[in-house]
């Protein structure tokens, strides 16, 4: 993996995590914002500009690409390097909880 | 009834471009177009709490984008220099965030970064590489002008250098603040 994205994505915002994980399956923008909405129970709430510039910048960068048109959306899904990314932060995240909790996440 | 109001704004103005609007469909105007570079055309209504929200795209905006904006419920009205001028009832906004373009602030230091590289950069381009040369070539009389058209060369020049400097120096503090207010510095 170029470490140059490693270095921008890992740690990402969480918008972009969100928005990553939820891209294993196809979906479309506003799909994405709803399906957060109600994983967090509307504590994560992603504007449309923030959604569409995410977006854009992980298609660019090759984390995501576009799956198919349906009524003008366009719905994107994970790539290769996209899940090699997500489950780089998905064990940050879980070693940074389990430090939180005062287990030792070496073990 | 229709009202013409002229209003300058920059392009470091425009969080203060959206209270404005949203005070002004408060109080029974709702603009229907904007004439660059600063004139607004009003039309009366109902008042209503309306949320105004501005983003720039430099260059131009994609379908893709139009339809998400619409799906996230905000009414796109106009354009003018890159700007794109949205706005949703603020009942319809179910939270703080729903009622914003931008929900964090990485995508709000992003949209200062593109006005900066855009439209700030390129201003002091212009400054730099026409302004102050014919300035300098008018305040120092090497022009290959005579007379009156040299006095006309002058005090233009001379206006263009003070508008010129006076533009940057706000453009460039504001943005600064703004970038400012929405980094969090590495923390």
């Amino acid at each position: 993996m170029e470490d140059k994205i490693r270095r921008i994505y890992v740690p990402m915002t969480e918008s972009g995590f969100y928005i990553l994980f939820c891209l294993q399956k196809p979906q479309h923008g506003y799909g994405i914002s709803q399906q957060v909405k109600k994983m967090t129970g509307g504590a994560v709430c992603i504007s449309a500009g923030t959604m569409y510039g995410t977006l854009s910048k992980m298609e660019k960068d090759g984390l995501i690409c576009f799956y198919r048109e349906e009524d003008k959306r366009k719905l994107y899904q994970i790539t290769e390097l996209g899940r090699e990314i997500l489950s780089l932060e998905i064990k940050r995240i879980e070693r940074l909880y389990q430090n939180s909790r005062g287990e030792d996440a070496n073990e | 009834m229709s009202r013409t109001v002229i209003r300058f704004f920059t392009i470091a103005d425009y969080e203060e471009e959206e209270i404005w609007l949203r005070k002004q469909h408060q109080s029974g105007w709702r603009i229907v177009k904007m004439i660059p570079p600063c004139i607004y055309v009003f039309e009366e209504c109902e008042p209503e709490d309306m949320i105004y929200r501005l983003d720039y795209k430099n260059s131009g905006q994609t379908e893709e984008y139009m339809q998400m904006l619409k799906d996230f419920g905000w009414e796109y009205f106009t354009h003018c220099n890159g700007w794109l001028y949205f706005r949703k009832p603020a009942d319809e906004a179910e939270s703080e965030q729903d009622g914003e373009l931008f929900s964090d602030n990485e995508s709000r230091i992003a949209l200062v970064s593109h006005v900066v590289k855009t439209r700030l950069v390129p201003l002091a381009v212009v400054f730099l590489c026409c302004v102050l040369p014919n300035f300098v070539r008018a305040a120092t009389g090497t022009g290959s002008f005579t007379g009156g058209l040299r006095m006309l060369f002058s005090i233009f020049f001379s206006f263009m250098f003070v508008f010129y400097v006076f533009l940057i120096v706000y453009c460039g503090t504001k943005l600064r603040k703004i970038r400012a207010k929405y980094d969090n510095h590495g923390i």
